[in-house]
């Protein structure tokens, strides 16, 4: 009994990791935009889990927060506003479907080339770090918040504003556009 | 005191569970009950505060000489009781009934998905730091363990709150829409907008505990704020209060801003649909998130397992003697401090009117959220000065 407990604890990460994936193939293969939603949600949630099972605490309570709390409640929203026939959903569906299997290879092809040191390479001996000078005064494994505020706001402050930036323009952006179309 | 095997801490997390629900499934009929007895007081509603199952015994013999007397009897603690069992045995026996129309899997898991997660957030809150009892020795197993006063000791305790109640959301929203049918889905639109909004000042407002102790532990932020704060400190705690208890009403779609059921203008909202035991999980969610938000007040801003709220504990820790009784943490006080918070909900219900929507909604942006920032600044001041 206690063997199994402990079996399953080592392989948390690889339950919630075969979880997400599987919320993910419901999202694409759902026919109901709402459950594509709702398996979405599902997939969010589990990594989460995948955060947590590699003790990033902060990272799987903020993907929480922001993902299940924040923005798949606005895509139900949007979902539930837009009301699409089945007839016109398979057109827009079949119109679309080229499109998106090139999106994805694409973003497949991206995602290798940033991380395929990651995937490929040697595995690294040790997890990654704050830098010494950072980390002084900090037990990161018990002050996971505050080691990603150091890292955030004392390290790579330069990029870190630079995107929030880019985010500043994109939130610029939709109220434009939503302004022109009413006036 | 021993260390337990990993069988025997879950077993001790599992007991705590079990006095978790068990809390709440006795917090929650009680709430429903002063409810119905406070409402029935302050806006003179007759039945639920005279219906009883006769005039027996002592307070029974009491309250007929206060009739004689020409008045209206004050010690009827119990009348009203025959309406709450009733209550509870409708949505128990009532028939379970799904709209021919309606999306089975959705409407099935909207009611679920509330109830978990209001009820998981209690995993974070710690009722009392430290142990809160040790087994006895002719305990079979686990004598002498101690048990801990919340479930989990979470380093992102807030975080884990703020996570799991925002999911509370999708509940209603999704109530609203497998429903198939037009005042429910309007409700379950309202309550996506509005949650979203007062989620917004509702976290400023708790970033302002966290700012001024340093941590994002519920146990440890509720001991900093009692005992730890600088005289200083008051001001932007009890802003801040008040700021998170009008969120907290919103979040839970209390009586002011209970927009998602308004039932003059929407029939019951999001549930219109749902009946039995499916409309009793979102009874006993609505309740379940009152008793939540309360113990978050309580938590961080009324001096949680401490006597004395806003920080005043530690300024009158430096008068009492050392180890006194009333100086220390007891589980007492929190409960006591979350019962309080409760009847405020019935209290406010049974004095304010509900806002139009769109003042819902402009009081959030307009208001809650720069004030929240203006207190968020001031928090920041006090800890930088102090």
């Amino acid at each position: 009994m206690e063997h199994f407990i402990e079996t399953i604890g080592r392989n948390m990460f690889a339950i919630f990791g075969v979880m997400a994936l599987g919320g993910a193939a419901v999202v694409v293969a759902s026919r109901s935009a709402v459950h594509s939603v709702l398996a979405f949600l599902f997939a969010m949630l589990c990594i989460a889990g995948c955060f947590l099972s590699l003790e990033a605490e902060f990272l799987g309570m903020a993907q929480i927060l922001v993902y299940a709390g924040g923005i798949v409640v606005l895509f139900l929203f949007v979902v539930m506003l837009v009301e699409v026939t089945k007839a016109k959903e398979k057109e827009v569906f079949q119109l679309q479907s080229r499109y998106a299997i090139g999106a994805v290879l694409l973003g497949v092809a991206a995602f290798a080339a940033v991380f395929r040191k990651v995937i490929f390479g040697v595995a690294s001996p040790q997890a990654l770090k704050l830098p010494e000078n950072l980390a002084q005064g900090l037990n990161v494994a018990q002050q996971n918040a505050q080691a990603v505020s150091r890292g955030l706001f004392a390290g790579y402050l330069l990029p870190f504003e630079i995107l929030s930036v880019v985010l500043l323009v994109a939130l610029v952006g939709a109220v434009v556009l939503a302004k022109t179309e009413r006036v | 005191m021993p260390t337990p095997t990993l069988l025997q801490s879950i077993a001790i997390t599992l007991i705590q569970c079990v006095l978790v629900v068990l809390f709440v499934f006795v917090v929650v009929p009680l709430t429903v009950f002063a409810e119905r007895k406070v409402l029935g007081h302050l806006q003179q509603r007759l039945g639920s505060t005279r219906v009883a199952s006769g005039h027996i015994g002592v307070t029974g013999w009491m309250n007929r000489g206060m009739w004689k007397w020409g008045r209206i009897p004050v010690l009827s603690y119990w009348r009203g009781i025959p309406g709450l069992l009733a209550d509870v045995l409708k949505l128990i026996l009532k028939e379970d009934i799904i709209p021919a129309k309606a999306d089975k899997f959705v409407f099935f898991i909207a009611p679920a998905l509330s109830m978990v997660s209001a009820v998981v957030v209690f995993a974070a809150i710690s009722f009392v730091p430290g142990t809160f009892f040790v087994f006895p020795s002719w305990f079979p197993g686990l004598a002498g363990l101690p048990v801990s006063g919340g479930i989990a000791d979470i380093n992102v305790g807030l975080l884990w709150i703020l996570g799991v109640a925002s999911v509370g959301v999708y509940g209603i929203v999704l109530a609203g829409w497998a429903s198939n049918s037009k005042y429910p889905l309007l409700g379950g639109l309202r309550s996506a907008a509005q949650m979203v909004s007062y989620e917004v000042p509702l976290a400023i407002s708790l970033l302002a505990p966290v700012v001024l102790t340093g941590s994002l532990n519920f146990g440890e932020m509720a001991q900093r704020m009692a005992t730890g704060t600088s005289a200083w400190g008051l001001v932007p705690q009890v802003f801040g209060f008040l700021i998170y208890l009008t969120c907290g009403f919103a979040e839970t779609n209390r009586l002011p801003f209970d927009m998602p059921e308004a039932e003059n203008e929407l029939v019951a909202g999001f549930h219109t649909e749902y009946s039995g035991m499916k409309f009793g999980f979102f009874y006993l969610a609505e309740y379940i998130n009152m008793t939540v938000v309360s113990a978050l007040a309580a938590g961080f801003f009324l001096g949680g397992s401490w006597l004395l709220p806003f920080g005043l504990q530690g300024l009158a820790n430096q008068l009492l003697p050392a180890g006194a009784w009333i100086a220390g943490p007891h589980a007492i006080f929190f409960v006591a401090k979350i019962i309080f918070l409760l009847f405020t909900y019935i209290w406010v219900r049974g004095t304010i009117p509900r806002y139009r929507y769109d003042q819902v909604m402009s009081v959030a942006w307009k208001y809650l959220i720069p004030l929240a920032l203006v207190n968020l600044l001031l928090a920041a001041f006090v800890r930088c000065a102090v």
